[in-house]
């Protein structure tokens, strides 16, 4: 009958929860496809920072750089787009928030084809970054220190999200296909988590929704023409679930509507699609974050639906002033 | 034949209330069916009156024997319960010490199996079988009368006595006394039974600890089970079970005894998620602060006189003042997880005595509630699951490796609170299970219903043991302990009736000439009156006598063998006595041993040292302060 000792030592446990909660993708960024992966919004400690880095390889008849999603009916892009940000994690009049910084980068390129005619356009450089500020309404109050974040459970949380894209991406206005979008565009949304059953790494469930209304400022300089868009409203709701502590997945959806665009006052279609898709996730280590997926529309049979299809890899690197300290005096002890 | 059937048990109950009044011989009680001529004879006359009497309560109602119900709450420790100081909310057992009384001097053994035992057989652990219990029996005890690790069948048994004198027999919850058929409870004297046979396990399904013995074993009536009930959590079920076994017996009349054993709050902490948020972050603060509130609180219930003061924080435990939040809170989880236990279980005795209200036989049932050793401190699972690579550890990786705080709970998980904590449910006493301090063996003794006549809610500080139950309960049944069973001679009870105590008549069962003994892994103790000497192993102990006044110091701070040797010799001599009288055999090996080189080096709790990590900020006076110069 030894005496008990190791329940005094509740440090073990503790870093690996902690620095889980960093890494397991609470930064993600806005990506192609217009849809945030799972766990996006998923709340961690405050002050907390992460850097991510998402690649994406995509193709559609779509500009994946463009929020909007305007439907180019008979092209067919390629792309392949990087998102490099920085995110902090913060407590606003106590309750979770979050702001972001994301720069788009990449190149694309594409065939267009108008009365039996094939264009190739191509673009390259960095597109228009994105501010984005997030803030918990609803659900259990800011972690503003690893006895909150222990006692961290989302239940049904409801945020208020706001983003809005700068326009100082590259930009050529002799060209419909570019990386910068040459107008400002935002989002206002609800991300909404809902945790099924037990918040125990390894047996994680949640169902999550994020919808949202996207905001377009006109661009006028579209190949010299203006081009408008109406507003879109966008669902995302993503199943997931813990397979291990380190491992998980999740079947989204995306349902897009709206966002008729007109150049010149001449007016495109509506969207009306639906995309869906799958996502893996995975803890490197207390501070690295894998994520791989891939999504694609479904109802994209006619000219002008959106068809678009990606694959996603994405790098997280998460860390906390409190949770380095505290490794430079494991290794110290070691 | 319903109506018919009614008759007859009518009849059958009344002749039974006659013979409970009668004077409680055993050759009345314990043969019912060989009455004797004359009370066969009242039995006719009696049957006969029942036919023509009116279905109403007759005079007769106001002699049944009383119900009984023991509540043995495992691990449960001395300052667990609201009426005993905790901050643990126990609405129903406390309401039982206001229709009763509490005892604050009441021993029971340092470990589960030997308290159970003396429960049962009102015998010495050396002479009843658990000696040593099974699990640590020492190999100089292999073979030898009265460590068999069982409760022996040279012993008669509390429920064996009752059921011949007439009782309804029920047991539900941790049986920890053997498993074989003839060690089971059906065949020590219960008639019903719900039982886990072991020290512990799940309480979700039968999943136990040890790749050797996986899976708990459970019996149901005398029947080993085969897998558990639908929907089952071990203190609901148990609870469930118990009062179908009332409900089914209670048309004939007959008193019943009910063991309730419960496995709770003993590790792992395991518990429906409604009950684990109860008391989120109420244990911050740490063990020092709970433990003094929890001692006020004694103070001002009158269990502990004023002037009490806490026994020492262990040498190996932290000032919890000096911990980062999250340790505080994660360790205060523990703790909260442990009062959800308490408040689970007191939730289902609640269910309990609801129930005996509704039949009408709350008020002529007596409840006996303590817990069987002192609050645990020691870690099990640490001892099981040992180290990785080894066998029990690949055991413990697939079955109980639950280890996340939100997972606490669930099967899987496997919780304990610690020493700490450990200590804190002992307040204010010394150490905790396994241990012969005042904390290992000390505990709280709720007795109400028709056999209390004090007022109700009364405080006593006689001096009361474990073994004093079954003749109390025997006494309040109207039944004797017979001189043999079996065609063996029986050894003699080793307590002492509280009859008077309970009347009203005495402080205390005991003279100051009486004296207590005990010795579990090696460890010994004796009591007499105020004056108590232990030997323990190291570092816990001093590997040597220590002398102590429980009046004075019942925290056991003070050691004063130095300065009276003289006490020291005569409670050893009571020690040497209750050797000779219990075939004591000093284990040659035991889990204490090693423990010398496992734990920190003992030094004192002096509050404060080192003033290096207590001193604050030195802030100079204002009008001292300058910016540096140029």
């Amino acid at each position: 009958m030894k005496n008990d000792k190791g329940q005094m030592k509740p440090v073990a446990w503790l870093w690996l929860c902690v620095a889980a909660m960093l890494a397991m993708g609470a930064f993600c960024p806005p990506q192609a496809l217009a849809q945030v992966p799972a766990r996006f919004y998923w709340k961690t400690l405050s002050d907390a920072n992460a850097v991510p880095l998402i690649i994406n390889s995509i193709n559609g008849n779509t500009n994946p750089f463009d929020a909007a999603h305007t439907v180019t009916p008979g092209a067919d892009f390629d792309a392949t787009l990087a998102l490099a940000g920085y995110g902090r994690t913060f407590s606003l009049l106590d309750r979770a928030a979050m702001a972001a910084i994301i720069l788009p980068m990449g190149r694309i390129s594409g065939d267009v084809t108008v009365a039996g005619r094939t264009f190739n356009q191509s673009a390259s450089g960095f597109g228009d970054p994105m501010i984005e500020f997030n803030v918990n309404i609803l659900g259990p109050p800011a972690q503003k220190n690893i006895p909150d974040a222990l006692r961290y459970e989302p239940g049904f949380s409801v945020d208020l999200l706001a983003d809005l894209a700068v326009p100082i991406g590259e930009y050529n206005s002799d060209q419909p296909l570019n990386i910068g979008q040459n107008r400002w565009y935002g989002r206002l949304g609800m991300p909404i988590i809902w945790q099924l059953g037990p918040w125990v790494p390894g047996r994680r469930t949640t169902l999550e929704f994020l919808p949202a209304v996207w905001f377009f400022g006109n661009n006028n300089d579209y190949v010299g023409q203006t081009l408008k868009t109406d507003p879109m409203f966008q669902v995302d709701a993503h199943l997931t679930r813990d397979f291990t502590e380190r491992f998980w997945g999740s079947l989204d959806a995306a349902w897009y509507y709206g966002g008729q665009a007109s150049i010149n006052g001449v007016s495109g279609e509506k969207l009306n699609n639906l995309g869906v898709g799958l996502t893996l996730g995975y803890t490197i280590n207390d501070n690295l974050n894998l994520t791989v997926g891939y999504k694609s529309t479904v109802n994209d049979s006619a000219p002008g639906d959106l068809r678009m299809d990606g694959f996603m890899v994405s790098f997280v690197y998460g860390w906390h002033p409190l949770l380095e300290g505290s490794k430079r005096l494991k290794e110290g002890e070691k | 034949m319903k109506p018919m059937r009614s008759i007859v048990s009518r009849l059958l109950a009344r002749a039974e209330l006659l013979t409970s009044s009668l004077p409680p011989t055993r050759a009345i009680v314990r043969e019912p069916g060989n009455l004797s001529p004359l009370l066969r004879m009242l039995g006719i006359v009696v049957m006969a009156t029942a036919l023509t009497a009116p279905p109403i309560a007759s005079a007769a109602d106001t002699l049944r024997r009383p119900n009984i119900v023991i509540i043995l709450g495992d691990d449960l420790g001395f300052a667990d319960m609201g009426a005993f100081g905790s901050e643990i909310k126990t609405p129903n057992l406390d309401s039982l010490t206001k229709d009763g009384m509490r005892f604050t001097n009441f021993y029971t053994h340092a470990s589960c199996s030997p308290t159970r035992s003396v429960l049962l057989s009102g015998v010495d652990t050396h002479l009843n079988g658990l000696g040593n219990m099974d699990e640590w029996t020492a190999p100089n005890q292999w073979g030898v009368d009265g460590y068999e690790g069982y409760l022996n069948n040279r012993v008669a048994t509390l429920p064996q006595l009752l059921k011949d004198a007439g009782y309804h027999t029920y047991m539900v919850g941790k049986w920890h006394l053997g498993k074989t058929p003839e060690q089971i409870p059906a065949a020590r004297g219960f008639e019903r039974d719900f039982s886990l046979l072991e020290g512990a396990g799940s309480y979700w399904d039968m999943t136990n600890f040890t790749a050797a013995s996986p899976q708990s074993v459970f019996t149901e009536d005398g029947r080993y089970l085969t897998r558990l009930p639908d929907d089952y959590y071990a203190t609901k079920t148990y609870t469930d079970k118990l009062i179908g076994f009332i409900d089914a017996n209670r048309g004939d009349g007959k008193p019943f005894f009910a063991y309730v054993a419960p496995q709770a709050p003993h590790d792992p902490y395991h518990l429906p998620r409604e009950w684990r948020n109860r008391h989120v972050g109420e244990y911050d603060k740490g063990w020092d602060a709970v433990r003094q509130e929890r001692l006020k609180r004694q103070i001002e219930l009158g269990i502990l006189p004023a002037g009490t003061k806490l026994s020492e924080r262990m040498w190996f435990i932290p000032d919890p003042i000096v911990l980062a939040p999250a340790s505080r809170a994660i360790l205060g989880k523990k703790m909260e997880l442990y009062a959800g236990m308490v408040e689970n279980l007191d939730f289902h005795v609640g269910r309990l005595i609801d129930h005996l209200k509704k039949i009408g036989e709350y008020e002529n049932t007596v409840f006996v509630v303590f817990g069987d050793n002192g609050a645990e401190g020691t870690d099990l699972f640490e001892m099981i699951a040992g180290k990785p690579g080894t066998r029990d550890f690949l055991f413990a990786a697939i079955h109980w490796s639950q280890t996340h705080p939100n997972a606490w709970g669930d099967p899987g998980s496997y919780v304990a609170y610690g020493p700490m904590w450990a200590q804190v449910s002992m307040t204010p006493f010394s150490q905790y299970k396994g241990w012969l301090a005042e904390g290992g063996i000390r505990n709280a003794l709720i007795v109400s219903g028709p056999a209390v006549k004090r007022p109700k809610g009364s405080v006593n500080h006689g001096l009361m043991h474990v073994a004093d139950i079954m003749p109390t309960l025997l006494e309040i049944a109207g039944a004797s302990y017979p001189k043999t069973n079996d065609g063996g001679e029986l050894p003699a009870l080793m307590g002492k009736s509280w009859g008077p105590v309970l009347a009203g008549q005495a402080e205390s069962p005991r003279t100051e000439q009486d004296y207590l003994g005990w010795e579990i892994f090696g460890n010994r103790a004796v009591r007499q009156g105020d004056w108590k000497i232990r030997w323990q192993y190291q570092p816990l102990g001093k590997g040597d006598w220590e002398l102590f006044n429980l009046a004075t110091d019942p925290a056991e701070r003070k050691d004063l063998a130095a300065e009276r040797p003289d006490k020291v010799r005569e409670l050893v001599a009571l020690w040497d006595n209750y050797v000779r009288a219990n075939n004591v055999v000093l284990p040659s090996r035991s889990p204490f041993e090693a423990l010398d080189d496992q734990l920190p080096k003992r030094v004192p709790d002096d509050p404060g040292f080192p003033p290096l990590i207590y001193k604050r900020q030195f802030v100079p006076p204002k009008d001292m302060m300058a910016d540096p110069k140029p």
